[in-house]
């Protein structure tokens, strides 16, 4: 117990002191899964209107895959992303390996199917009634659907806020794809993870602290956002 | 001519529930759409604003047949606005809602606001632009719900049930609205009801509605009933399992009766005698509407009775007598 206080009021002191290092690896973080989720964002919720809306051929079983696939190993991204980036890879060429825009690429695919699905059950969800307003009141079908995504905006927010969960706290991808590499792809996961390896704790307590602090403050700035939200 | 509907079909799954063959709606004025609940009135009402492709069949608007697969459906749209049985308002202010039909239209900012304000004026809800939508009582909400149709100055408004969910001086409110807005605005009017009196009071003319088939208007009274035999071999229709009346058909079994209300004739209660289509009864109801006094008769089931004015001041007919009606089967049709 005793090891653990330590290790905890050291971290205090090392976050306190503003050490350059510890702030980069918390900005790349940031950095990259803000990145990969506005990004998933920005393609899956419009997928996920799209489905919702539209009835074709096979839609029960594109809404099974990707109620499945939100719960993808990030391993098997990583597996899968690194075949195709690695230098024997069709992607080779590219030289993306073990550089943010892969971690980026990984993460956007770890939680596309969360956004889409996660979109899909808000707005199946929604009444009937609103989009049938709106149409009637004269709007066509960009301004039903932004009128469908204004009502459910609490639950497409809250698939996206687990969606930046998912990826802000996932280590596979970012180990595989980023390489882990000091100053360039070090995330606060990589880091935790290495500093464990190498049987340090302060660094790792610190950025423990610094993650459970970061869901903390994306979950009062949501809760704050949906209390503004009802009128 | 505003609509023109041919050979129009509704078809869920296996169930029918529209089948139109023809139908044409004349502009400028209110038509009260007549039927009993699941009698399709709601899904013609979502077919004609274009919100709902119909299964066959076409609709012309305004001289043009309507593409229902074509871009140009939401500019269509735009000059049609149904308001619903059970309206939902936006998660926003009263203000927001009605601005919403406005905003997508390109109307500017500064027009806007004179619109909105005359809107909620006309619906009594001035005190409410800035309240939250969902804060509003049913009655409430049905009003905003006229209002933001109002304000799209639409060329027709189709009313689902504007009255089933609010209490009775709101019902004269809104009657009064839908009035006005035909008389003042020149909109043309198409609203649902099952209420016989509400039709006639408030339209110039009533479609009545049956199991998704437009019927004559003068079925009003219509009910279920079952062919018997009679002794001397002719046929009586049934009702409720006490009341025949005489009918003319080949038909056997279940059947449905429907009774022309003009052919219905009371007779002064001292004729003596009692024959098959005579029948004893109480007037429980007179109203006056178009020129003419409908008349309901208690037999033992209520029997709608329309008749000159002349004819209720000549019987000195009063509400409670108790009177004999003649039911001849010319009246009777069985469908």
């Amino acid at each position: 117990m005793g090891f653990f206080i330590d290790s905890f009021l050291s971290a205090i002191m090392l976050l306190w002191s503003f050490n350059p290092d510890v702030y980069f690896i918390i900005y790349v973080s940031l950095k990259v899964s803000l990145s990969s989720t506005l990004i998933a964002s920005l393609l899956g919720v419009p997928a996920g209107f799209m489905i919702s809306f539209n009835s074709f051929r096979g839609k029960r079983a594109v809404v099974t895959v990707m109620n499945s696939l939100m719960a993808l190993p990030t391993v098997v991204v990583g597996l899968l992303v690194y075949s195709f980036i690695s230098r024997k890879g069709l992607l080779g060429i590219l030289d993306l390996l073990y550089t943010q825009t892969a971690m980026v690429i990984g993460q956007v695919i770890l939680i596309f199917p969360i956004v889409v699905s996660l979109t899909i059950a808000a707005t199946s969800r929604v009444d009937e009634r609103y989009r049938k307003t709106a149409m009637t009141l004269g709007a066509g079908p960009l301004q039903t659907a932004l009128v469908v995504f204004r009502e459910t905006r609490f639950g497409i927010i809250a698939g996206v806020i687990a969606a930046f969960g998912r990826v802000i706290s996932e280590i596979g991808i970012s180990m595989m794809l980023g390489g882990n590499a000091k100053g360039y792809t070090r995330t606060m996961t990589t880091a935790m993870a290495l500093e464990y390896d190498k049987g340090e704790f302060v660094l790792g307590v610190a950025l423990g602290m610094v993650l459970l602090f970061i869901s903390l403050a994306v979950n009062i700035f949501f809760n704050h956002i949906q209390g503004k939200g009802r009128v | 001519m505003l609509f023109e509907l041919k050979d129009l079909t509704r078809i869920y799954g296996d169930r029918t529930v529209l089948d139109i063959p023809g139908l044409i709606l004349e502009k400028g004025i209110i038509y009260a759409m007549l039927g009993p609940n699941g009698s399709g009135k709601t899904s013609l009402l979502e077919i004609l604003a274009l919100l709902v492709p119909p299964t066959t069949g076409q609709i012309r608007y305004e001289n043009k047949w309507v593409n229902f697969s074509g871009n140009h459906l939401t500019l269509l749209r735009r000059e049609i606005v149904m308001v619903r049985q059970d309206p939902v308002l936006f998660t926003a202010t009263v203000y927001k809602n009605l601005e919403f039909g406005l905003k997508i239209r390109g109307v500017s900012r500064k027009e806007r606001d004179p619109v909105i304000c005359e809107c909620l004026d006309l619906v009594k809800m001035q005190d409410f632009a800035d309240a939250g939508a969902h804060t509003l009582s049913g009655g409430e909400t049905q009003r905003i719900a006229i209002a933001q149709a109002l304000v799209c100055s639409p060329r027709v408004i189709f009313f689902d049930e504007p009255t089933s969910s609010v209490d009775a001086e709101s019902q004269i409110d809104i009657e009064n609205i839908i009035r006005g807005i035909n008389e003042q605005k020149e909109i043309s009017i198409i609203f649902t009801t099952h209420d016989l009196m509400q039709a006639s009071r408030l339209s110039r003319r009533v479609i009545s509605l049956q199991e998704g088939r437009i019927v004559p208007q003068r079925f009003q009274n219509l009910f279920n009933g079952r062919i018997t035999t009679d002794g001397d071999g002719s046929r009586s229709c049934l009702v409720y399992d006490k009341i025949g009346f005489l009918v003319k058909t080949e038909k056997r079994g279940g059947v449905k009766l429907s009774i022309d209300p003009r052919k219905i004739v009371i007779l002064p209660d001292d004729v003596p005698g009692a024959h098959k289509n005579i029948f004893d009864g109480r007037l429980i109801q007179m109203t006056y509407e178009h020129d003419e006094v409908r008349a309901i008769v208690d037999i033992g089931v209520p029997l709608n009775i329309l008749m000159s004015k002349e004819k209720v001041t000549d019987g000195h007919l009063c509400v409670g007598d108790n009177v004999k009606i003649s039911c001849p089967s010319e009246a009777n049709e069985v469908l």
